[in-house]
Parts: C-alpha cells; sequence; structure tokens
C-alpha cells in the first residue's frame, strides 16, 4: 500500500492530469479515480460504457483486475483511459 | 562649430575596438558571456546594423515618445475607462503587464549583455539605446498600471506577479531565462531579439495596441505602440549577428538558437496572447482571429525574415502552422478551468454568438473544445460549481511548464511526449518541446515543474489552498469569472425554454 502518482489522458477531454493512486489499486480503480477529474466536468458520460486502462501508444488494455503495482508503471507515467462498450 | 553629419562618423566610431593590452581578448570577452564561435575579431566588425542611431538622436526621440504616451495618460486619468471597460478588456490588462512588466525590466540585462560582452562593436552600440529601452518599458509598464492598483488587487501583479511561483511566471521565468537571462551575447541577440522580437512581439504589441484602442481605452493603446516603436528598432540587434554565423560556417548553431527559441516564444503567446485575441475581448471588438492574425503578421513576415537571411525554417514549421488553429484553445480552457490559480479574472467567451464566431474562424471547434465547454456550461447552469473547478493539477511539460494539452472531443489527440533521462521520467508536450531538452539535457534536467515539486512535497497543504499560497495568490487576488457567469444566462433561457416547449 502506497501512493503511487499516475498522469491520465482521458479520452474526450483536453489536457493531461495528475491522478494520485494507490499501488494496491486495480485498473478498474485506476479509471475511475482518473474518471473523477474529467467525466462531469469535461468530458460527458458515456451510459453503456465502461472505462479501460492502456499504455500510452498501446493496442491492447490492460486486464481490469490488474494491480497498479503489477504493472510497473513509472511514477508518473501517463496512462491513457478509454471508453469501451460494456460487455453484455 | 558645424557638427558632421551622423553618416560621416557612425561607423568610424561604433566600429573602434580596443586593442587589449593589459588583458587578453579571451578576459576581455570571455566565451561564456560573450560566445564561443571561434571567428576571429574581424569577422565581428563587419557587424552592419540596419537601424543606425546616436545617443543624441535617441534621446531627442525617447523624449518625444514619452511626452506622448504620458501626456495621454494624464489626460484620461479622470476618465473613468477601467471603471466602465468590459471585465474581459481588464482581464487583457491584467495578464499583460504582469506577464510582460518585469519581464521587459530584466531583458535590461540582457540588452546589457550585448552592450559590454558582444564582440561585434555595432551591436554594442544597439544594445546600449536597447538596454535604455527596456528600462523603459519595464518603468512605463509599472507606472501605468500603478493607478488602478487600488481600485482592483489584481493589477498589483504587475509588479508581483515575476516574484512568484504562480504556474504561468514559473513558465514565463523558464523561457526568457533560457533565451535570454543565461545566454551568451550572441545568442541573446539570436534568441531575444531575433526570434522573440521580430517573430512575436509585433502580435502582442501590434494586436493588443489595436484591441485597446477598439476598446477605447487610449492610454494602453499609446502606452503599447510607443513600446512597439522601440522593439522594432532593437529587434534588429540580431539579424546582423546570423548573417555573419551565417557566412562562417555557422549556420547549424545559429539555427538551433532560432528553432529553441521560436519554439517557446509560440508557447508562451499560446496561452498569452491567443486567449486574449479570441475570447477576452469582446466580439464586437474583433477584427481578426488569433490565427488569422498569426498568419498575417508573424507566419508571413517571419518566413520572409528567415529566408532572406539564409536560414531555413524551423524543422517543426508544418507542426507549428497546424498548431496555430488548435493549441490556445486548450490553453484557454486551461486557464478557464483552473481559474483560481491565475491573476485575472478570464472570460469564457462560448455564448451562442462567440461560439458561432469560433466556428466560423475554426471550423470544427463545436464538436472538439466546444464539448468540453457543454459540460462546464451545463454545471454553471446547474448550479453544480464544485464540478466547474478542478480538484487536481494539470500535467504541465517539463520544457514549456505549460499543461499538456491537445485537441478534445471528436478529434481528441492528445498525447504525451515522454524521455526517461537519468532516471526521472520527463514529460513534454510535444515533440518539439522534448527536441529542445534534448539539444542540452544538462541545461535544463535540475529544474522542477510545477507537478514535481508538488510530488516532492514542496507545496503543502497539498490541495488547492495549499497550491494558491505556494503561488503567492492572496485572498482577493484569485481569478473566477470574468463577468460573474452573466453570460451563462442565456443557456439557462434556452434551457428554459426547451423545457417549456
Amino acid at each position: 500500500m502506497a501512493l503511487f502518482p499516475l498522469t491520465s489522458n482521458f479520452e474526450g477531454d483536453f489536457v493531461l492530469q495528475l491522478v494520485p493512486v494507490d499501488t494496491e489499486n486495480t485498473m478498474d480503480e485506476v479509471a475511475a479515480a482518473a474518471a473523477v477529474h474529467s467525466v462531469g466536468r469535461r468530458v460527458r458520460a458515456r451510459p453503456g460504457c465502461i472505462l479501460r486502462v492502456r499504455r500510452q501508444g498501446a493496442d491492447d488494455f490492460l486486464p481490469r483486475t490488474m494491480k497498479v503495482v503489477e504493472a510497473g508503471f513509472m511514477p508518473t507515467e501517463t496512462v491513457e483511459i478509454i471508453w469501451e462498450a460494456a460487455p453484455h | 562649430m558645424a557638427l558632421l553629419n551622423r553618416m560621416d562618423w557612425y561607423d568610424l566610431a561604433r566600429s573602434t575596438n580596443w586593442t587589449p593590452s593589459y588583458v587578453s581578448d579571451g578576459e576581455l570577452f570571455p566565451a561564456e558571456l560573450s560566445g564561443d564561435y571561434g571567428l576571429p575579431q574581424g569577422a565581428w566588425e563587419k557587424y552592419d546594423e540596419p537601424y543606425k542611431q546616436t545617443y543624441p538622436e535617441y534621446v531627442k526621440v525617447q523624449r518625444e515618445k514619452d511626452a506622448g504616451a504620458y501626456s495621454v495618460k494624464a489626460a484620461l486619468e479622470r476618465s473613468r475607462i477601467f471603471e466602465n471597460a468590459d471585465p474581459g478588456w481588464k482581464s487583457v490588462m491584467k495578464a499583460h503587464y504582469g506577464a510582460i512588466a518585469r519581464g521587459e525590466y530584466a531583458a535590461a540585462s540582457a540588452e546589457a549583455r550585448m552592450m559590454r560582452f558582444s564582440p561585434a562593436p555595432g551591436m554594442r552600440n544597439m544594445a546600449t539605446l536597447g538596454c535604455l529601452d527596456e528600462i523603459r518599458h519595464g518603468q512605463m509598464q509599472l507606472y501605468f498600471p500603478h493607478e488602478h492598483v487600488s481600485k482592483d488587487r489584481q493589477m498589483d501583479w504587475a509588479f508581483k506577479a515575476y516574484d512568484t511561483n504562480e504556474w504561468a511566471m514559473i513558465a514565463a521565468r523558464h523561457f526568457f531565462d533560457d533565451i535570454m537571462m543565461t545566454r551568451d551575447a550572441i545568442s541573446v541577440s539570436i534568441m531575444l531579439t531575433f526570434s522573440f522580437e521580430t517573430g512575436f512581439t509585433n502580435m502582442q504589441f501590434l494586436g493588443l495596441a489595436a484591441d485597446a484602442a477598439e476598446a477605447g481605452d487610449h492610454t494602453f493603446a499609446n502606452l503599447i505602440s510607443s513600446i512597439q516603436t522601440d522593439e522594432s528598432r532593437h529587434a534588429q540587434i540580431g539579424g546582423p549577428a546570423l548573417k555573419i554565423l551565417i557566412e562562417n560556417g555557422k549556420k547549424e548553431e545559429a539555427q538551433r538558437r532560432v528553432d529553441i527559441a521560436v519554439w517557446g516564444a509560440w508557447k508562451l503567446f499560446s496561452v498569452l496572447t491567443g486567449p486574449i485575441m479570441d475570447y477576452y475581448t469582446p466580439l464586437e471588438h474583433r477584427k481578426q482571429s488569433f490565427k488569422e492574425f498569426m498568419e498575417e503578421w508573424i507566419v508571413a513576415q517571419f518566413e520572409r525574415a528567415l529566408t532572406d537571411m539564409g536560414l531555413e525554417l524551423p524543422w517543426y514549421w508544418e507542426q507549428f502552422l497546424a498548431d496555430l488553429g488548435e493549441t490556445h484553445h486548450g490553453m484557454h480552457l486551461g486557464s478557464y478551468y483552473w481559474r483560481p490559480t491565475v491573476w485575472w479574472n478570464p472570460a469564457a467567451g462560448v455564448t451562442p454568438q462567440e461560439r458561432a464566431w469560433l466556428e466560423e474562424k475554426y471550423p470544427g471547434w463545436n464538436d472538439t473544445w466546444g464539448q468540453c465547454w457543454d459540460v462546464i456550461i451545463d454545471n454553471v447552469v446547474d448550479g453544480n460549481m464544485a464540478k466547474a473547478y478542478p480538484e487536481t493539477l494539470p500535467y504541465v511539460c517539463n520544457m514549456c511548464q505549460l499543461p499538456i494539452l491537445g485537441t478534445p472531443g471528436k478529434k481528441w489527440n492528445v498525447k504525451d511526449y515522454p524521455l526517461e533521462y537519468k532516471g526521472r521520467l520527463y514529460h513534454f508536450g510535444s515533440e518539439v518541446d522534448r527536441w529542445v531538452f534534448q539539444q542540452e539535457p544538462e541545461r535544463y534536467a535540475g529544474h522542477l515543474s510545477i507537478v514535481d515539486r508538488f510530488l516532492a512535497g514542496m507545496i503543502q497543504p497539498m490541495d488547492l489552498s495549499g497550491a494558491l499560497q505556494y503561488m503567492n495568490i492572496a485572498p482577493g487576488e484569485c481569478g473566477d469569472d470574468a463577468h460573474n457567469y452573466a453570460w451563462a444566462e442565456v443557456y439557462r433561457a434556452m434551457r428554459a425554454q426547451r423545457n417549456a416547449g
């Protein structure tokens, strides 16, 4: 358990933002923490969508249950938070 | 005794160089201060300034200029132009004075470095006058706003801004420290006078003077025009130095300095001038969009200046031209959303009429920046103000120190340009910002951005109150909406009408 800074690049928003998370947070929790600073502020919520996390430039999302500590991020590394249609 | 005509003696007098006998040339002109280009002294003696002026001529002209600007100020002092001005216009003045006045004073030191340490005698003469110019600009741009300090605390930032760690001032200081406070005399002539002043201050001063006249602020218009006439003279210091470098096989070094300074200047103007022209200036007073102004006054003129000189356009020119239609919209949105952290009150500038103007000037605006503003407008109309303010920091670039941003909404293209250097992860707002860092990493690597300082625990408590304290923004100085959200009424009415229908 340790505070860990990430940089959020949120789909549809205009600016990178600092988002403090915990090393034990899952990727879903990282996405939720990033959403606090974008959704309902400058980005509209998208009903029927969930948010996924990927490294900048990567095609694949990181597993939703993967923990920050397992992802091997550098402090302040930029992650992209991307809307994805919710699984049915 | 009849006086000689200026041109009968000027060349001889200003070319006089000492032949040092008590010290070496290297001691008289140390490389750190004079530049280390390996050129013989004779090469620098060919420096030929296009604008020749003697000290008596300078004093005569400047005295007249001062008399003009100060008499307009005195005549209009009892008018209520300031009190009656649109709040957006007041914000223009506050942003301008804070970002510029003390920077001008600092520029006197940069000019003084050219005056004393330039190996080119002609440059030393021009920089003597340039130094006096910058002292004048610093003094005037502190004296003129001073009459408003008692009316509005934010006007105090004309003097105060440079002494603070306010984020935009960190950005301004980082840029000016880089191009004028920590460079040799020749580099200063290229980076400050040729790149920054020729390239960009025309925009701030010509454009702003026109806007001021339109807004009825004749004191400010006169002041700015008076300064611009000095700028257009001393901005010519760098050109002949570039010519000498190019003629002596140093084009690459010259080009690199131009490329670095032009990019930094562009980023600074994208946050300072872009929002002023496209959002703060009342719609009825806007003559041109920021992009149109840049294309007409800066791009065309600067392209010509570069190619006439024998230089190439900076390698990132296509990117720069594309960014003219984008970057400043993000800078405006950022400074508006984080408005408690600036010393002026940003005007939103997004009424339906203003949005129509933005869409006309920047096709696609509504589908991009407009989408972010839609959410902000909804929050303001709903009274959901907690969501209309930030709760974290924007990530800023380790070069320009401004937020890392891009186009939002349907054309979302925001991207980080990271670089790991000696175990530290740096973030940049563009390929160009990162390239500047890579030219001389040790020059920049030790600097901490506002976000780095926050993460290092230098800002306590780690919330908005701590940030405001760190930035030295006192109560009553915090920025908020220039029009106290009056612009949102039209949206409230539109919603009521929709609901009724």
